[in-house]
């Protein structure tokens, strides 16, 4: 960092460069994280590569070629439905469904959040109440039954569970953005800043969202683990899409054809694995983001 | 090294024989003490002076092995002919606060707010009883109620909780904890740092007293000369984990011979004294001043009509933070601001600045009134700028130092040759080579380095004045003479106005032109410096000047 430069725009990125060679060095210093990270790697490009190395008309009920709910065998490695469909296939294309959910709910979640918790913080007086209040109401209302709500309301589809799931997940990390924003809107450079002629914007853009962002990000890992579940059980409760095939629907029909009473393990067992693989790898990767990035919450022993 | 006569045929309370200290990191291996040597007598008192980082605390700490795991300790430590290096665990637990007791630096952190300060001092005096011969409760509190009123405390306030004392009394709690079981050594930690000159001077008295009355060793550790002169018999001072020279206090205050005592002797200067009036200790020689023509009637640069500034408290009570305050601040001249904490003068200054609004009363600058919001204060704020007290947080510490002095020029949109804008700055601030610096983070400067960066984000915008908010207050002796000297040419050289927020009359001394005391609100005095710091005539002006450590030492040496 002490050769020289004079051009201010190759100072900024070699700061910016240096921060996240740093981060990542101590992330890579945390095994849970970086096994978390790698499950997600391989479960992101199979997803992403679905429909090249599968063949979509397998999901077809009519185009099925297996016997309803055979065991797994060297045709079907893991079983087939009641439709006769493969399990492995579904299993693979219902983790498309589960990361475009988890994504874009987590997107809106926290888009949502952080444009409240900075409001919350930085203005102050009535509207700060007024916004906290609404965190408030949304943080006490039952998300499941709100989305159930939605979904009942707006068109079935995935977009709908998208809304319903970031709609109702985002006070969280609203009143964890305001308590951050408090804090650096606390610290000396905020004032040096506003004596200097600073307006809100450029507090807000140049000092707050910088400070803030790492704390996001670490939090956005961990709602969208939340949000896959959210969708899974909205799926389970059959209020997604009839025509999608995901891990909850799979879940759900699976319970409703009698699959669970007639022993077929191979059905329930793989979408049940997957969304418990997913989750606990996003959890892992949040919680050693949030090691990295906000030092009070690593041990003294570290 | 000076014995003290006749204490070579008894075993002093404490030796510390060829003391080294060494903590591992992760950078290798940092010697923080090297080859110490001092001695103690019963009764005796001592002063370890030194700047941040030269060890001092490290010393204090090791006489009861309160180092962190990672300091490796050789050399004896003789307590009482005792070496604490080899004393069991238990002794050990024995001897802290039976034998040696320590006075931490921050009394607001050190007492455990949840918990009555009468059960708090007590603690000790339970947990050193011998097994099985617990005090009865009666006596426990009895006990307290006559330290309580050692430090001078009424004994009805054992049952207060830390926040209901003041930062004072809070000193004395723990004064009053570290005398519990009549120990015969106490450490003090820069056990005034955080106090007001009035309240320091108490505390020190207390001190004092205390250690004369009850003839216990007392070594007290400070970056304040004065303070250490005025409470102890003899002053070690300390550069770079070793001891440079260890004298009596009167003939180290007087005449310093290392190079360093005199740096430190030269930061705190004696108001009074000529040859540092105007002359800041700093290595470079300052200019002289310029020959610039005084225009008769015309407007001060900043002005401040009856202002004053109304806050309510949690109960919807009135308080006044600023009670009517006529200043002014004329080109070219720099103002010292001084006060107690709690007296507002920062709430004054952040009014001036534009960042507090005032419920009554007219901020002028070059004659017109300042605007409270809008593009105007925004063109305002060009003019006039702040320099925080503590550089560390007053730079966010993501940013570079070229993207931190940038900043005002971009709000500004003077975004055309900001190259130029950002290197003039750090070269008027003394950072030379500009370019070295480009790219820095604020934690790879030096506390000093760092103020520099303020100030030179503060001449980006070429401002008519700069409103300092205890400048120096949290900066080395050796640097704080260097940011001063800034300031001073500053104004000599660029006819750069400044006002200073200060409790410390030295400063006032050393660099400012007129001086302005304030009392709960309200200036009490106005005047060139020689007239306020020589001739006061307000009681408050007074009491300041006479609760100044380096008065009573000279007060004293006078005497004798």
């Amino acid at each position: 960092m002490s050769t020289p430069v004079s051009s201010p725009r190759a100072i900024v990125w070699q700061r910016r460069r240096a921060a996240v060679a740093k981060i990542w060095r101590e992330f890579a210093s945390n095994k849970g994280g970086l096994i978390g990270l790698g499950f997600l790697a391989v479960i992101v490009v199979l997803a992403v590569l679905a429909p090249v190395i599968t063949d979509e008309s397998g999901l077809d009920v009519t185009k099925a070629t297996g016997g309803p709910l055979r065991p797994p065998s060297g045709e079907f490695p893991l079983g087939t439905d009641v439709d006769g469909r493969s399990v492995l296939l579904m299993t693979f294309w219902g983790a498309r469904v589960s990361l475009l959910v988890g994504f874009s709910a987590t997107v809106l979640s926290v888009l949502i959040g952080t444009v409240i918790g900075v409001a919350a913080a930085h203005f102050g007086g009535w509207l700060s109440a007024l916004l906290l209040r609404f965190t408030d109401f949304f943080l006490v209302l039952p998300s499941l039954v709100l989305a159930i709500a939605l979904s009942a309301v707006l068109p079935q589809g995935i977009s709908t569970i998208i809304l319903a799931v970031g709609i109702t997940s985002w006070p969280t990390t609203a009143r964890l953005v305001r308590a951050q924003t408090l804090t650096i809107e606390s610290l000396p450079y905020i004032e040096r800043s506003k004596a200097l002629g600073g307006g809100h914007l450029h507090i807000v853009g140049k000092h707050v969202l910088p400070g803030v962002m790492p704390l996001v990000l670490a939090n956005t890992t961990l709602v969208v683990g939340n949000s896959i579940i959210a969708e899974s059980t909205l799926s389970f409760l059959g209020v997604g899409d009839p025509t999608e095939v995901s891990w909850g629907s799979m879940l759900s029909t699976a319970l409703t054809t009698g699959a669970v009473t007639r022993g077929a393990w191979w059905y329930l067992l793989p979408p049940g694995l997957a969304i418990v693989v997913i989750v606990l790898s996003f959890t892992l990767v949040g919680r050693a983001l949030e090691t990295v990035l906000n030092p009070r919450l690593r041990g003294e022993h570290s | 090294m000076t014995e003290t006569t006749g204490a070579a045929a008894k075993t002093p309370l404490l030796r510390l024989k060829d003391l080294d200290v060494t903590y591992s990191t992760g950078g290798g291996d940092v010697a923080a003490v090297r080859k110490v040597n001092l001695s103690l007598a019963a009764g005796d008192t001592l002063g370890v002076a030194g700047e941040s980082g030269s060890g001092k605390s490290t010393v204090a700490m090791s006489v009861l092995r309160l180092l962190p795991r990672s300091a490796k300790v050789s050399g004896e430590i003789l307590l009482d002919g005792e070496d604490v290096t080899t004393m069991k665990w238990g002794r050990l637990r024995a001897v802290r606060w039976g034998e040696a007791s320590v006075v931490f630096q921050g009394a607001m952190h050190a007492l455990n707010p949840v918990r009555k300060i009468g059960e708090q001092i007590a603690e000790p005096i339970r947990v050193h009883a011998e097994a099985g011969k617990v005090p009865p409760d009666a006596e426990v509190r009895a006990r307290v109620a006559e330290l309580l009123e050692q430090v001078d405390l009424p004994k009805s306030r054992a049952g207060a909780y830390p926040h209901e004392l003041s930062g004072g009394q809070k000193q004395r709690v723990m004064i009053a904890m570290a005398l519990a079981c009549r120990p015969r050594l106490i450490i003090a930690d820069e056990p005034t740092t955080a106090l007001d000159v009035i309240v320091q001077a108490q505390v020190l008295d207390l001190l004092s007293a205390l250690v004369a009355e009850h003839s216990i060793g007392l070594i007290m550790i400070s970056h304040d000369l004065s303070v250490l002169a005025s409470t102890c018999a003899r002053i070690a001072v300390m550069y770079d984990g070793e001891v440079v020279e260890e004298r009596p206090s009167a003939e180290l205050m007087s005449a310093p011979r290392h190079p360093h005592s005199q740096a430190l002797a030269a930061a705190f200067p004696t108001v009074g004294d000529p040859v540092s009036r105007y002359a800041p200790a700093t290595a470079t020689p300052l200019p002289p001043e310029p020959e610039r023509a005084v225009e008769p009637g015309r407007a001060p640069l900043l002005s401040a009509e009856d202002l004053r500034v109304t806050f309510r408290d949690r109960n919807g009570a009135k308080i006044n933070a600023v009670a009517g305050v006529d200043l002014d601040v004329r080109h070219d001249e720099i103002v010292a601001l001084v006060g107690q904490s709690g007296s507002g003068k920062t709430t004054l200054a952040r009014t001036l600045l534009g960042l507090q609004k005032p419920t009554s009363g007219i901020v002028r600058y070059d004659g017109n009134p300042v605007p409270m919001s809008g593009a105007g204060l925004k063109a305002y704020r060009r003019h006039v700028q702040l320099v925080l007290q503590d550089p560390s947080s007053a730079l966010n510490p993501r940013h570079t130092v070229y993207e931190a002095v940038a900043e005002g020029p971009r709000i500004h949109g003077l975004e055309e040759n900001e190259l130029a804008i950002v290197t003039k700055a750090l070269e008027s601030a003394e950072l030379r080579p500009a370019e070295k610096y480009f790219s820095r983070l604020p934690h790879e400067l030096s506390g000093g380095q760092r103020q520099r960066v303020v100030i030179a984000g503060a001449l980006a915008l070429e401002p008519g004045m700069l409103v300092a908010d205890e400048p120096v207050a949290s900066l080395d002796a050796s640097v704080r003479g260097e940011i001063l000297a800034l300031l001073l040419r500053l104004r000599r050289e660029l006819g750069l106005a400044a006002l200073v927020i200060t409790h410390d009359l030295g400063l006032a001394w050393n660099i400012a032109d007129r001086v302005a005391v304030m009392y709960r609100g309200e200036l009490v005095e106005v005047g060139t410096v020689e007239e306020v710091l020589l001739d006061p005539q307000h009681e408050y002006t007074k009491s300041l000047l006479a609760a100044l450590p380096g008065g009573t030492s000279v007060r004293t040496a006078v005497d004798r």
